[in-house]
Order: C-alpha cells, then structure tokens, then sequence
C-alpha cells in the first residue's frame, strides 16, 4: 500500500494471463475482474524464504545470496562439474525449485550482471550464456535488465533507448553526464569489462566435507552415520593441510527445501581434528532437530571455518608447575559442555582492577583461549587489593542485582541493629564497617547509582553474615540513603 | 595341609560385588583433627561423591561457604581444575560465586571453571561428564532441594564415576530432603553459627571473627556420625574446631584491636553563629 491506493505486488500465472502486472492498482484489477483472489503481501515472510532458499543453495556452491526481492545468485565457479556440467546443473536445480512448486527461470553467465538479466528477461526460462554468445545473448534484451533505479530506466525509455543494444554504440561520456557513472558501471559489469565482488550470504568455508545420500535419512541413527564419515573426510583433510579449525558448522539439507545448520566450537585446533571428538559433540547438538527430520535430509556438508595453522605443542588451559595434567582432556570436556549449554555459559574468571565489587571481576568464556588466559593470575593480590588486611572481606555468594532491604538503626551513620530481607527479620549482634566505595567517575552512566556507598558486615544471632550498604552518604545533601543487601559471606 | 586363604581375592570379590573401584585414593584432610577421625581413612575420601545440606532454609550462604572451603582442601592436594555447576536461576535467587570471596575461603578462581546450567538434569549431567575425567581435581554441583531427576540412582552412578577416576564429588543441596536414600559417602548437614566477636575499643558493637559453622554428619557409609562447632582458620586455609565456648561473653580489649589507630568522638550538643 502506498499513497495511490493499494496496487498489486506480485500475479500468479492466471492472472498474469489476464493481464494484471505487479504495480497496478488493486482497484481497477478488482473492476476488470471482481472475483481475483487477493491476500496482503508478506515481504517480510518472502524474504525469510528467499534467505533460507538461498541456504539451501549452498549445497551448490558455497558461495549464495539473495538478490531481493525475488532472486537468488549462485557463484558456481567449478562446481558444475559436480553435477555433470552447467546445462545438467541448471536442469536439477530447475527441478527441485519446481517441486518446491516456485516457478524457476535460470541463467548462468561469465558475469554477475549478465546471469541477473538473463534470468529475469531471456526469452527461455533456462538460458546459459557464454563469453563468445554473451552478446548476442544481451544486446536484445530490454534496460531495465542492468539493475538500474527506476527514474534512470524510465528516462532511457523516454529517449527511445529501450533496449540495452541501443546503448552500446553510445559515446559513454554523454551517457554519463545525463545518467551519472551508474548506468555505464552497470553496462560494463554485465559485458564482465569491469569487476564485480559477490558478497555470499555466509562466509565460503575453508574446508568442506560433504555427503549425498541415495534415500533421504530420517532417523537420528542414520544422521550420525552419516555425521561420523563427515567428520572423519573433514578431520582427514586437516590433518592433511597441517590446519586445525574453531568453528565447525554441520549443514542438513531437508527433502522439501529446508535446511538446518548446526554449528559447534572447538577450544583447542588440535580438537577439530580429532574425528571422533567432532562426531560425538556434532551427534550431541542432533537431539535438537529430532523433530524436524520431516521427509528426511538428502544432503550434508561439513564445513571447517576460522582455520589457522595448527602447531603439535599448543597446549591449553595451562596450570603452572603441573606436568601430570593432561590439557587434552579438559579441553574435550570444555568443548561439549560449550556446545550442549552455550559457550558462554561455561565460564571462567579473571580479576579486574577497580574496588567496584561488580566489576572487580571478568567473566569470559572458557572457550576463549587467548594468551592471557594460560597465564596465572594472583587472585590473592588481586583480594588484598580490595578488601585490605582483612581475610574475609567479600561475600562468598554476591547477587547480581543488590536488593533493597529495610532498616533500623541506632545512629544514621552507623550499622544497622536491625534489617528485614525477604519478609524475614535479622537482629544483628556484630558488625565491621564501614568500608567506603565510592563510584568511578570516568565510568559513571545514567543507570547506575552516583552515590557513594559503606559497606557493612554484619552478622545476626543464628551466626547468619550479609554484606549490606548504604548507597549515599547520610551528610551529603543530595544523597538519599537506602539500604542494600549485596552478598552473603560463608 | 589347609589353604591359605586368599585375602587379597577375597576382596577383590568383595569389591567387585560392592562394584567398588579396588584403587583407593588417599582421603582429604579437613584440618580439623576430631572430624578427620571419624572419617574412615582419616579424613573425607577422595574418588567419592559427598552431599552437602542446609539444616535451615537461612543457611545456604554458611552451606556454600563450608562445601567451597572442604573444596579448598581438596584443591591443596589434588592438582587439576574444578568444574563448578549450578542452575542458572539459582544463582539469581541465592546469589552467584564470587571469586573474590572464593579466595579467602583457599579457593583459586585459576582453577575453575563455572557452568552454568539451564536445569537441575543438566548439572548432574556436567557432574558426570567431569567426573569421567581424570584431569580435573573435583566438580561440585549445586542443586535445587526440591529437584526431582536427583534421586537414589542419580547419586549411584555420581558415586561410580566419581570411584573410577578419582575425581571427588561435592553436591550442594539447597533444600533439606530428609530420609531419602543416597549412594554418597557422606551427607553433611550446615548450619551458620554465630563467630567468636573481635572487639574494638569504643566500638558500638563487636567485629565478626573466622566464620564458624554447626556442621553434622548425618550419613556416613562407614557409620560413625557427629556434630561438630566448627571454625575457619585463614592462616592455614583449613578448618579447626572451635572452642567450646564459641559464644562467650567478648574479652574486652582483643590482640587484634591493640595498634589500631583511634580518634575520640563526643556527641557535643551543636550550636550555630550567624553574623550579617
């Protein structure tokens, strides 16, 4: 809908035979023909669609992408092969789109510009094209085929240049001044005179493995078969380039269209090529897709992404002075812990210099095996720093968010005698306090309290010991004092 | 002539009809000498799986206190890492591990690495994929009281892993569930007791002292059962027991209160001069 009314978007073949076309308004299509089978457009539907045809394209090639709103591109540099050349590859992709019951019309070319125009404006609805029939094979069809903008088709058209064969005999400065360098960068990408970069929907893999399998699997068991000669191909081919990979995405191409990726993280390089190690963490992600089998997956691939060059001695998650451990193994168990609950999830810690007790320490992902993690760090330092000669001074069990609890206390400045948390009631009968914190300024965002906060330690009669604070000073003007619960101490 | 008997087969059937692993790992010391002897071995066995609880509702924070300072023991012994797993609304409710406090308790945060979990099945789960790996030192998993996939069973094969590889067990319950069967070598009940105050001159109330807990053993496979005051000692990293007297009147005056500086204060009734 726009602000002519509602005009059509797409027509299926029958009332493309009646003469409606995209861009009509709605109203006259519904005078000519008042029983047309309306429903609003989905653009957004269309192009999850497209994006995830496009996915499933890569069984192709590596390298797809959508060309919306209705198009899909295929960088099919020295696949054909595979499928017994260019003619046999257009024709089962033609088919398989058509079972998916999508009307198909392809085109390979030696340019991007040239498979664009083709597929949309040949007469044949699969046309191939090669350099010496490239051409011919253009010079008929109409300007709009050069993906330009609407205004610049619509004044070539105005000047009769309606087919790209008229512009071609053209002195190219005119054309440049009057339609700006758009037009004539478009003309020379399609004729391949000047280069053109294919940003494929998702980064090519380094190394890939793959299967097509005679009857569709629909069984989990089968699926890890499967699963495990991937691997082995991929971890074979590793090995063999001296390579190791981090990521390891497994890709399930579904009977009807649809496909599943599955990607797992391996913490050390030495991991991925360990074939059984990727089967078992590849075969333990597969419980989540037991319910999409569907009509069964065709096809797989294994892909090996962000390789580095593997050295034999790369040890991780070092311990100093502990010969005995085995690093290997840790790193195993880390890895499927990450790929079963996320690798975010499985987490270690890292002291960080500031009196903040939120932010006097960093949570990072096990998985990140950068050189500062090998390294020791002295926590006991790390603790003097912040809570002084005391040896407990911080909370065993801290809480993420501080919650407020009420107070009674003898003095304004002084610790509570009384507080209640969670609707129950503590009488303190020690305390230790108070240990100002005060806010960094160079940090300080509009969410977080400015206040300065005194920590108390307090214990109550069963012997129960919280971390409570005053967030603001009771003196200053401006402070509003209340009172947290921050930790819990052993 | 009568045969020798064999005492060494003997207990490797025996063994093998325990289905107990026949390696045993040497125990862990607590420190504390009165609980060491009640532990067969003299001290908490290594290779086994250990359950903790809370004698109250109130005492998770003295539960999680004592469990990380038993790991801290085991941690002076064994090297490796330790796998800590723990449902992730559990830490929102009760709080998450805060490694700097994990310090004073003789933990290094070096040496672990936290998981956090979606559910109760899934830290068992972790618990015993760690387990099954030799190159940690322990796992420790903290578990909702009232989560049900915990059951005889579940402890059962914890405790089978745990007795192959040598890898120690500490379960954390954060509700107490009496009566129910376990496979654990020992369940621990814990409960915060209040710590010996350390006075200030002048203060308005005492100072807190080492953290003290009322700790109970109320299973043991080997049998002897007790309960214990016990204290935490921060120059050794271990627990003592305390004095019998834990809660006596404070002594005015305490060693550490001696080369504090100290400042008089007075509550002089305030009084203001205007001038224009």
């Amino acid at each position: 809908m726009d602000r002519q009314g509602q005009r059509i978007t797409a027509v299926n073949a029958a009332a493309d035979k009646l003469g409606f076309y995209p861009g009509m308004p709605l109203a006259d299509a519904r005078a000519i023909y008042p029983s047309l089978i309306v429903k609003p457009a989905d653009h957004q539907g269309d192009h999850a669609t497209l994006v995830r045809l496009a996915l499933w394209c890569q069984r192709y090639s590596p390298h797809t992408r959508i060309d919306a709103p209705d198009g899909l591109a295929i960088d099919s540099t020295g696949c054909a092969h595979l499928f017994g050349g260019e003619a046999m590859m257009l024709k089962i992709i033609a088919r398989r789109l058509q079972a998916f019951g999508l009307t198909v019309r392809l085109a390979a070319a030696p340019t991007i510009g040239a498979a664009f125009a083709l597929a949309r404006h040949a007469p044949g609805a699969l046309t191939i094209v090669t350099d010496e029939t490239l051409h011919n094979h253009l010079a008929p069809l109409p300007v709009a085929a050069l993906r330009l903008e609407e205004p610049v088709v619509a004044a070539l058209k105005k000047l009769g240049l309606k087919n790209i064969r008229d512009l071609l005999g053209k002195p190219r400065a005119p054309l440049v001044a009057r339609f700006g360098s758009a037009l004539v960068e478009r003309l020379d990408q399609a004729f391949g005179r000047e280069a053109e970069s294919f940003s494929p929907l998702s980064p090519p893999p380094s190394y890939r493995a793959e299967q097509r399998f005679v009857e569709p699997l629909t069984t989990i068991a089968a699926i890890e078969c499967a699963v495990d000669r991937l691997a082995n191909d991929l971890a074979d081919m590793l090995i063999k380039a001296g390579k190791g990979a981090r990521q390891v995405t497994l890709s399930l191409f579904r009977v009807d269209g649809w496909s599943q990726r599955l990607d797992v993280q391996t913490s050390a390089l030495a991991l991925s090529r360990d074939a059984a190690h990727l089967a078992r963490l590849l075969s333990e992600r597969l419980d989540a897709i037991k319910d999409q089998t569907g009509f069964g997956f065709e096809a797989a691939t294994l892909d090996a992404f962000r390789v580095e060059k593997y050295f034999s001695n790369q040890s991780v998650l070092k311990v100093a002075g502990e010969a005995q451990e085995s690093p290997d193994d840790l790193a195993r168990l880390l890895d499927r812990l990450a790929n079963r609950f996320g690798a975010d999830n499985v987490m270690r810690f890292a002291p960080v210099p500031s009196y903040i007790p939120e932010r006097s320490v960093q949570i990072t992902s096990a998985l990140q095996s950068s050189p500062q993690d090998d390294s020791r760090h002295d926590w006991k330092a790390h603790a003097r720093m912040l809570q002084g000669g005391d040896f407990i001074g911080r909370p065993v069990l801290m809480f993420a968010s501080p919650e407020p609890v009420t107070t009674l206390a003898e003095v304004p400045d002084g610790p509570p005698i009384r507080f209640k948390w969670r609707r129950v009631s503590h009488r303190i009968t020690k305390a230790d306090g108070p240990e100002r914190i005060a806010p960094e300024w160079w940090r300080m965002n509009a969410e977080e309290s400015r206040q300065t906060r005194d920590y108390y330690r307090v214990e109550d009669e069963a012997g129960r010991r919280f971390w409570l604070y005053r967030d603001g000073l009771h003196e200053r003007e401006g402070d509003t004092p209340r009172w947290f619960i921050h930790g819990v101490f052993a | 002539m009568k045969p020798k008997p064999d005492f060494q087969q003997l207990r490797q059937r025996i063994a093998a009809q325990e289905r107990r692993a026949l390696e045993s790992w040497p125990p862990v010391s607590l420190g504390a000498s009165a609980l060491d002897h009640k532990l067969p071995g003299g001290g908490l066995a290594a290779g086994a799986l250990h359950e903790f609880l809370p004698a109250t509702p109130g005492d998770i924070a003295a539960l999680a206190g004592f469990s990380l300072g038993v790991l801290a023991q085991i941690l002076r012994m064994h090297a490796g890492f330790v796998l800590l797993a723990l449902p992730s609304f559990h830490a929102l409710r009760e709080g998450a591990f805060y490694p700097v406090g994990l310090t004073a308790l003789g933990c290094d945060p070096d040496r672990l690495v936290q998981l956090r979990a979606p559910k109760g099945e899934s830290v068992l789960w972790a618990m015993e994929e760690g387990l099954a790996n030799p190159a940690l030192a322990a796992v420790v998993g903290v578990l909702p009281g009232n989560d049900r996939a915990y059951d005889f069973t579940a402890s059962r094969r914890l405790a089978m892993r745990a007795a192959a590889s040598g890898v120690t067990a500490l379960l954390i319950r954060s509700q107490r569930a009496p009566g129910d069967a376990t496979a654990a070598q020992t369940r621990w009940s814990i409960a915060a007791a209040p710590s010996e105050a350390r006075v200030w001159a002048g203060g308005r109330m005492p100072g807190l002292g080492a953290p003290q807990w009322q700790v109970e053993l109320t299973k043991s496979k080997s049998g002897a059962l007790g309960e214990w005051r016990v204290r935490w000692d921060d120059e050794t990293f271990s627990f003592r027991l305390a004095a019998a007297l834990a809660d006596r009147a404070p002594v005015r005056g305490s060693v550490r209160g001696s080369d504090r500086a100290s400042v008089a204060v007075s509550n002089m009734p305030r009084r203001w001069v205007a001038a224009s």
